[in-house]
């Protein structure tokens, strides 16, 4: 099953592409890339969500976990782009306020 | 009323895959919901609310029965049973496994804020969330029952597929 991530780096900020069904089954992946990211402690995170389809609990508690983490070094975290059941997920665990979608 | 839709797959994530496809297939069945992209290289659509609410209240308790029934070491079945209606949907899955404590799962926090921010423990919420009936039987056999309804329109008229004169 393909990794449904990509990560850009530059010298200023490391952007993470979220894309297709981010749950159980493939969150696993990204919270290793996650590891990374945070070990970088690299001020300013994107997270591009407007290729994500699908998310459950699972995908949700990775993004949490990438946005304490990068807050946790000081870092900032700038999500965008959530649409359709992602979008749904996230207000109804009234994180959209939170990560600002 | 139909008979259900059976299907028997084994109790691990390998297989959550095709469980979600049927189920959200039996989603559109009621709602009426149309593929956005024919050529959408994902099999289910959940762009319709009813069908993301099923898809997503399914997918979590799915997940639930593979990590806390059989404990991820599979060994066991999970049976499902698929009643799409006129204008509502009833999922069951039943598990031989261990039976889950649902009384014991936490709320979620009432402010939630950055140092709140939950990184677990939302699945079950998520799912009772989004039903409007949920309920556990404990066993064994386990028994997890959801039942969606389609929304009414403010003329009180069903939105889904019976609305628009299809069977």
């Amino acid at each position: 099953m393909p990794n449904p991530f990509d990560v850009v780096r530059t010298d200023h900020e490391i952007t993470l592409t979220v894309r297709g069904s981010l749950d159980i089954n493939t969150a696993a992946n990204l919270a290793e890339e996650i590891d990374k990211i945070i070990a970088t402690k690299m001020k300013r995170i994107v997270v591009d969500l407007s290729q994500l389809d699908l998310i459950d609990s699972s995908g949700v508690a990775a993004l949490v976990k990438l946005y304490k983490g990068v807050r946790s070094t000081g870092g900032g975290v700038t999500m965008s782009g959530a649409r359709d059941q992602p979008l749904a997920i996230f207000k109804l665990l009234r994180m959209d306020k939170v990560f600002n979608l | 009323m139909a008979p259900p839709i059976r299907l028997t797959v084994p109790g691990t994530l390998r297989y959550r895959g095709i469980a979600v496809r049927v189920v959200a297939e039996a989603a559109r069945l009621v709602s009426g919901s149309i593929p956005q992209d024919p050529n959408d290289p994902l099999a289910y659509d959940v762009r319709d609310p009813f069908d993301t609410a099923v898809v997503s209240a399914f997918s979590e308790i799915f997940n639930n029965v593979v990590i806390h029934a059989y404990q991820r070491r599979g060994g066991g079945v999970i049976e499902l049973a698929i009643t799409p209606g006129a204008r509502e949907l009833v999922i069951e899955l039943k598990d031989h496994g261990t039976p889950f404590d649902l009384d014991g799962v936490a709320a979620l926090p009432s402010e939630l804020d950055e140092a709140s921010l939950p990184e677990g423990g939302m699945g079950i919420h998520i799912a009772k969330t989004m039903l409007d009936e949920m309920t556990y039987e404990p066993g064994p056999p386990n028994l997890w029952r959801l039942l969606k309804r389609l929304p009414v329109a403010s003329g009180g008229t069903n939105t889904g597929a019976q609305a628009r004169g299809r069977s």
